[in-house]
């Protein structure tokens, strides 16, 4: 009871601020359900003058979303876990083992986040070539991985340093190695910060452009970034189905990180009731 | 004992540290050389220049403009985003109704492909059909309306708001994640003690998320050093040359303008500045490390 | 257009490639690279997805004549800023493409300056080229003497407008004159109408406005000079080219805040209402026009007029290249020879081929139609975002930037033009 009555007000103001937040939204949602003819005829802030489903059957096929999708989620399936377990090891390596040379690797990293992306793809593209793995899904892995450690690991290890030393120290005298306190009292605590750094980088993989442009060729291979090229010609873009597509893009990401917030927010005292 | 313990330590670190020099590391030093060359991106020859091209850099008035946009860029990316994304992450960590569907809301922008966000907010800004000079003109405000992304003196205004938009998210959901990590118990005990909500906020909840705000910030200040695509997207580093930063002048020189070589001393410099930068977070993340 | 637009990320490319010759694996080690009988072609283009089937049939059709087999690989997208260089990247990447569509001037030139693209003199006398193709044409795709490719597509800037609109302010008949045009203008306005619909987002297309007005002052021999650096911009003409300019912004012949708006959401504005005209070429009938549901009678086009008695616009080319290290040259010039055929331009619906015999169909686009039969047979100058490199083109844009917001005067502007093409002439 108390909690609806402490909220009315902060409710009230925070709605109408998410309101003003997604009008802007608003205009790709309406884009996305009016015909092409009538975006053309009206402008994009015009109401529409009739409204249509169309745009997201359309779009499915211009953007080649069913081989596109499918690549994507196979990326994301291969990248992301792998890429925040590995980070969170390296962020566990520095926050709670005595490593050597620990202030180094943490500015090498920290300098990993300042790299802009465009300048290392020559290089990456040189190896992908020698390897053999331009135009394949296999090729992005590397790269993709590289680039989400830094910011990673820098926020996990923040976590991590947080941890009660005492919990990792009762767990040594239990007879814990390094690898049982990392897998069952850190990872667990951690769950928060974990699932946050999770959903970043799996919208950052989802989203990644550059050098899916770059590293593949064939239709068969493309990610969602690049399928959405098609929604452009040389002299006019087809903008309703560009919204549609879109919308079709981000769908699942935004689902995803509907479920996973609970995880952000719960995840605490999930992990301590077991330790 | 302390020696396993070093040894386990690298075994943890090893994976992704291998990944990230093959494919970072190595490839960001090899590009590294060309900074000093006169290489134009295009052909199999070149020329080692020195530090020509750094020269270059101070007579360049595009740099110069850049390099102010940055620093302007930077404080209200950061400072902006940050205290909203704070203040968010507190209400709604807190006693409101539909949380999930305001969190949802909030980080949404951040997801969408920069394409639209470009087109979204062009379409609201054009000057004469834009939904801000029509709202600005509704309320009696015609003075106010102006062509936002049209003139030099408002563009670089209008991408931040953009930003801001955009990046609000982020910080968010750091600060809801660290939020977790502080006990209900001690809000409990204040509230017994008779301390306010705002006494509570600043005693609680601020000493207890500055992990966080390290991370927060220093991520903050790192993302708008690099700023490049969504300026890329708006405004294409104009009108003439008004918004452009470093990150987008790097990028036209380097790949459109066939200089490769002064494009990546941009990037280099960039880099440095922004390490400059990180040293006090690194240094605050591992003193305690120095047990 | 499109080109340069957004989602330009993809010059890394060119970068990629650059560094891929420089550690000497250079594109030599293509396999199939010997023997003259490869029977597999490829082909690169950025045919969106209204065309790339049928372009796909034809190229089918082609295999099934010939006995080879042609792979089609397509960038849409904002053309000239992310194909080119992917295109780059493939050509230095060790198996490029046999068989290129690309834009002339400045786009085009590169690959035929590093001898990426072939000589095609040859095939011209074998096909016959020269007597089908507009010779206009077949110069923007010739590159200090050498014919580097194969033009199929010429288009050209005119003045495309609503007849309601000029109706509503009184204008019985399109411009004849530059000063008709400025009291056209005065009129559209007088009648709470914006004429001339421009956006500047990415330096075009606000300066298909400026190279007119440049044509006007300049004359046509002077205009050509000017931009090969052969002449000074320190003179009159140009300088009475940005003060008119300055005049179309300060006068509200352009949108407010034209500079800044993108010319994919202002070129549409004639269609629907919001402002009379528009410089652009003849894709507007099909994708501006019919494409919002509206007849090709109630709009017409103008050939801007420039009171020089050689009558030219502005306009650009776009044509195929063939692979220097084509595996079966003599098969991709073939496939090329097929492809510009009229049939094959109809089925694909090329509607501004300078093709003989491949006119626009006069019933489905009978503006597009018009314009060809008239303005469409004139010389044209070529448009300058494909007439100067890529670094002089957007200093070019930026003093034109300056100058409509008055941070510039025209006689300055004019001197740092001067500057700009001696800089780049160095």
């Amino acid at each position: 009871m108390t909690k609806t009555r402490g909220g009315l007000g902060t409710t009230v103001v925070m709605t109408l601020v998410a309101l003003l937040w997604i009008s802007p939204l608003v205009l790709l949602v309406i884009t996305a359900v009016r015909p092409l003819s009538d975006f053309i005829a009206n402008g994009p802030l015009s109401w529409p003058g009739t409204f249509t489903f169309d745009n997201f059957a359309d779009a499915w096929g211009i953007g080649n979303f069913a081989t596109t999708y499918r690549n994507s989620l196979i990326l994301l399936v291969l990248k992301v876990p792998l890429g925040v377990f590995i980070s969170a090891m390296l962020a566990f390596a520095l926050a709670k083992l005595r490593i050597r040379f620990g202030t180094a690797i943490m500015y090498t990293v920290f300098l990993g986040l300042t790299i802009p992306i465009y300048i290392t793809i020559v290089p990456v593209f040189v190896m992908a070539r020698s390897a053999g793995i331009t135009d394949s899904l296999i090729g992005l892995i590397g790269p993709y991985l590289a680039f989400g450690i830094p910011f990673e690991v820098l926020v996990l290890q923040s976590f991590f340093r947080q941890l009660p030393d005492e919990i990792l120290e009762a767990a040594r005298i239990d007879g814990a190695g390094a690898w049982r306190t990392f897998l069952t009292i850190a990872l667990p605590l951690s769950a928060p910060a974990l699932v946050t750094v999770f959903i970043l980088d799996a919208v950052a993989t989802w989203n990644e452009f550059l050098f899916a442009l770059i590293l593949l060729n064939s239709d068969a291979h493309k990610t969602i970034p690049v399928g959405l090229l098609n929604f452009q010609g040389q002299f006019s873009n087809n903008n309703t189905g560009l919204a549609a597509g879109i919308l079709i893009a981000v769908v699942p990401i935004l689902v995803a990180y509907t479920f996973l917030q609970r995880w952000i927010v719960g995840g605490l005292t999930a992990g301590a009731s077991k330790g | 004992m302390r020696r396993r313990e070093g040894l386990a330590a690298w075994v943890f670190a090893a994976p992704a540290l291998i990944v990230y020099f093959v494919f970072l590391v190595y490839p960001a030093l090899s590009s590294l050389w060309f900074s000093f060359t006169d290489w134009d991106g295009l052909s199999p020859g070149y020329n080692t220049v020195g530090l020509d091209n750094y020269k270059d850099m101070a007579s360049d008035p595009v740099v110069r403009q850049a390099a102010v946009n940055n620093l302007i860029w930077a404080v209200v990316t950061v400072v902006v985003p940050v205290v909203l994304g704070l203040v968010l992450a507190v209400v709604l960590n807190g006693k409101v109704r539909g949380k999930p569907v305001l969190r949802l809301i909030f980080y949404t922008p951040a997801v969408l492909p920069l394409v639209s966000v470009a087109s979204i907010w062009g379409w609201l800004y054009n000057p004469q059909y834009g939904a801000i000079n029509a709202a600005l003109r509704a309320v009696g405000l015609d003075s106010l309306a102006q062509p936002w992304l049209g003139q030099d003196s408002t563009a670089l205004g209008a991408t931040m708001v953009a930003a801001i938009w955009l990046r609000v998210g982020f910080p968010m959901l750091l600060y809801l994640a660290a939020l977790q990590g502080i006990s209900p118990d001690l809000y409990e005990a204040a509230t017994v003690d008779g301390a306010s909500r705002w006494q509570q906020f600043w005693h609680i909840t601020m000493p207890g998320l500055k992990p966080a705000h390290y991370v927060v910030i220093a991520l903050s200040v790192i993302d708008s050093f690099k700023v490049f695509d969504l300026i890329y997207a708006m405004t294409y580093g104009g009108p003439g040359t008004a918004t452009q930063v470093m990150g987008t002048w790097m990028y036209f020189n380097v790949f459109q303008y066939n200089q490769a070589g002064y494009g990546t001393a941009i990037a280099v410099v960039i880099t440095v500045v922004a390490v400059a930068v990180s040293i006090p977070y690194v240094r605050s993340q591992t003193k305690e490390h120095a047990i | 257009m499109n080109r340069r637009g957004f989602l330009g990320l993809s010059g890394a490319a060119a970068l990629a490639t650059g560094l891929a010759a420089c550690t000497g694996s250079s594109s030599s080690d293509r396999a199939g690279g010997s023997g003259t009988g490869s029977k597999t072609l490829r082909l690169f283009t950025y045919e969106d997805n209204s065309t790339i089937d049928l372009l796909k049939a034809q190229v089918k059709a082609f295999d099934e004549k010939n006995g080879t087999t042609t792979t089609v690989d397509s960038l849409p997208g904002s053309g000239a800023a992310v194909y080119p260089d992917k295109l780059r990247t493939e050509l230095l990447g060790g198996k490029g493409p046999d068989v290129w569509r690309i834009w002339g001037g400045q786009i085009g030139a590169p690959f035929v300056d590093a001898k990426q693209a072939a000589d095609l003199s040859a095939f011209y006398t074998k096909f016959g080229w020269d007597s089908k193709l507009s010779p206009a044409a077949v110069e923007g795709m010739t590159f200090d003497g050498v014919k580097g490719g194969v033009p199929f597509i010429g288009a050209g800037i005119g003045g495309w407008y609503s007849k309601a609109a000029f109706s509503k302010a009184g204008i019985s008949a399109p411009p004849k004159t530059y000063a008709e045009l400025e009291a056209a203008n005065a009129k559209l306005v007088a009648a709470g109408i914006t004429p001339a619909s421009l956006g500047g987002k990415y330096g075009w297309d606000i300066m298909r406005l400026f190279e007119y007005l440049l044509e006007v002052s300049a004359g046509p021999g002077l205009h050509d000079k000017l931009l090969v650096g052969a002449e000074s911009w320190d003179r009159p003409e140009v300088v009475t080219a940005f003060t008119n300019f300055k005049k179309w912004q300060d006068q509200k012949w352009l949108p407010e805040g034209a500079v800044g708006l993108d010319p994919a959401d202002v070129e549409n504005w004639y269609v629907q209402g919001k402002a009379a005209y528009t410089l652009t070429g003849a894709w507007t009938e099909a994708q501006g026009i019919q494409a919002a549901g509206k007849k090709s009678e109630d709009f017409g086009v103008f050939q801007l007029p420039t009171d020089q008695s050689q009558a030219r616009h502005s306009g650009f080319v776009e044509g195929y290249m063939v692979n220097a290290k084509s595996g079966n040259p003599d098969m991709a010039a073939a496939l090329i020879d097929f492809l510009i055929q009229p049939a094959s331009l109809e089925a694909v619906k090329v509607t501004n081929a300078i093709v003989a015999g491949a006119e626009p169909d006069k019933a489905a686009l009978p503006l597009s139609y018009e314009w060809s039969q008239g303005p469409g047979k004139q010389p044209f100058y070529t448009i300058q975002d494909q007439a100067l490199p890529k670094k002089q083109a957007d200093q070019y844009f930026a003093i034109q930037s300056n100058v409509l917001q008055g941070k510039t005067t025209p006689a300055d502007a004019a001197k740092k033009m001067q500057d700009v093409i001696k800089a780049w002439k160095k």
